[in-house]
């Protein structure tokens, strides 16, 4: 995404008219807080964003920032985004929800737009859980976890979406919390400066389904930046090694970031289609295509 | 608490006084998120208590502002909310659908405190006597914050059922 820095624009610019409905105390509002701030510091108009989620909590997203926003069906956010980047590719396309929505039901979409490398910036709110349907077990629940669904407690391993990614060849790569907003932000607008996709997962706590564990406090007790270990962002294989403590670990910031951003699917597209005007035919020799010479 | 490319030991009196009508500002807007919130889950009290924030907070930035007006006029303000972070503001997760006044005045009282910490932190490394003067106003400010709080909180009822005696259990769907 090629992106100008201009501070004509500040956070509140981005926030809706809308009231959030998230249960106070909620990760998300922190998070969206935060996504004002990156939008803010990339100086982008509004007009010029779309933003487009699944369904869940988190998936409200859009309706609480001012660009255009489509609060779509549970798990399509990423077909629909890619279908809003390739149509318009000058917007800046950012998709949201939750774990559930991104790695359950919508899972099988996220490989195809890393492999296209679709210029979108996908951004996870991970509770660990099904918030908005009262707390059922979600891909990313611990194993052993106990909710309504799983009342001896799980028997399945989490899916750890930074591996996830990774493992599909994901060009930048981060994690971030509430526990530090300003950090959030930051690892936000980089993510929307990587020309390619970009993945960013949310540790944000559900303060009415999320175990005491997952609280803000505790997770601010164990959180450690990627940068205060020394972790070199470009070196890809020890980032899926830090990833591995998806779960029991909380790193904060850049996993990874592609030093060499291979080009993007749109640029493909617009090559493609430049290669292929120079040998069109014109309008009205359209149907000679189709005739026998 | 978080900072980012300030030198609080280095700071001007100009970015001293900015910094100090930001974290007004920001503890003012999420005062504001709160009272909204309290409102939206059908919490009145503790909204009407965050609202009485909200202008305290408000209050308070006006007079740092009349000040940096005063002193600095329209100089350009070098110092921005991106570069802070719940500094006075009510941490996101003290909130909760159905809390009590009580525990809405705890909240406050909590930021109050975690200002004080934050002025008292900076103080030993600054250099400038004005800008430390000013820190040292607005820690003692802080500690006068707190002790209207904690009366208020003295003259309250102890509280009923405890809040999240309210929030749904999880239940098979």
């Amino acid at each position: 995404m090629n992106v100008t820095s201009a501070p004509e624009y500040q956070a509140k610019d981005y926030k809706s008219d809308l009231k959030p409905i998230w249960c106070p105390g909620c990760g998300d509002f922190s998070v969206v807080q935060g996504i004002y701030r990156a939008l803010a510091a990339i100086g982008r108009p509004p007009h010029e964003i779309a933003f487009v989620s699944g369904i869940g909590c988190s998936s409200r997203i859009p309706g609480y920032t001012t660009a255009y926003g489509f609060n779509s069906v549970h798990g399509r956010s990423l077909p629909i985004a890619q279908g809003i980047k390739l149509a318009n590719p000058d917007l800046l396309v950012l998709a949201a929800g939750g774990d559930g929505d991104g790695f359950s039901i919508g899972g099988g979409h996220i490989a195809h737009l890393i492999r296209r490398n679709m210029d979108i910036t996908y951004i996870v709110m991970d509770n660990q859980i099904y918030g908005l349907t009262k707390g059922q077990l979600s891909p990313t629940s611990q194993k052993g976890r106990n909710t309504c669904t799983s009342r001896l407690g799980s028997l399945e391993e989490p899916v750890n979406p930074l591996l996830y990614v990774l493992a599909y060849g994901a060009g930048f790569v981060a994690q971030a919390c509430p526990t530090d907003l300003a950090g959030m932000a930051a690892i936000i607008e980089a993510a929307i400066r990587y020309p390619g996709f970009a993945f960013v997962n949310i540790q944000s706590p559900c303060v009415t389904y999320g175990e005491e564990g997952q609280q803000v406090k505790a997770l601010k007790a164990i959180a450690e930046t990627l940068e205060s270990l020394g972790h070199n962002p470009a070196d890809r294989l020890a980032a899926m090694d830090l990833a591995q403590h998806y779960g029991s670990k909380l790193h904060l910031g850049v996993f990874y970031q592609n030093p060499e951003p291979p080009p993007t699917y749109g640029d493909l597209v617009k090559e493609r289609q430049e290669l292929m005007a120079q040998t069109a035919l014109p309008r009205e020799r359209i149907l000679d295509l189709f005739l026998k010479k | 608490m978080t900072l980012n490319g300030i030198d609080l030991a280095k700071q001007s009196m100009m970015d001293a006084l900015d910094l100090a009508i930001l974290v007004e500002e920001e503890a003012q807007e999420r005062y504001e998120e709160f009272a909204l919130q309290m409102e939206q889950h059908r919490t009145p009290e503790a909204a009407v208590f965050f609202r009485h924030m909200v202008e305290n907070e408000a209050k308070h930035g006006r007079e740092l502002a009349e000040r940096r007006s005063q002193r600095f006029g329209a100089a350009p303000r070098k110092v921005t909310r991106a570069m802070l972070f719940d500094i006075e503001a009510p941490d996101y997760d003290a909130a909760r659908a159905f809390m009590s006044p009580r525990r809405a005045m705890e909240a406050a009282l909590a930021s109050e405190i975690k200002a004080e910490i934050f002025f008292a932190e900076a103080l030993p490394g600054i250099q400038d006597p004005e800008v430390r003067a000013l820190f040292e106003e607005l820690r003692a400010e802080e500690i006068i914050h707190q002790a209207l709080v904690r009366a208020e909180l003295a003259r309250l009822a102890p509280d009923g059922p405890d809040a999240d005696d309210f929030v749904d259990e999880p239940v098979a769907q």
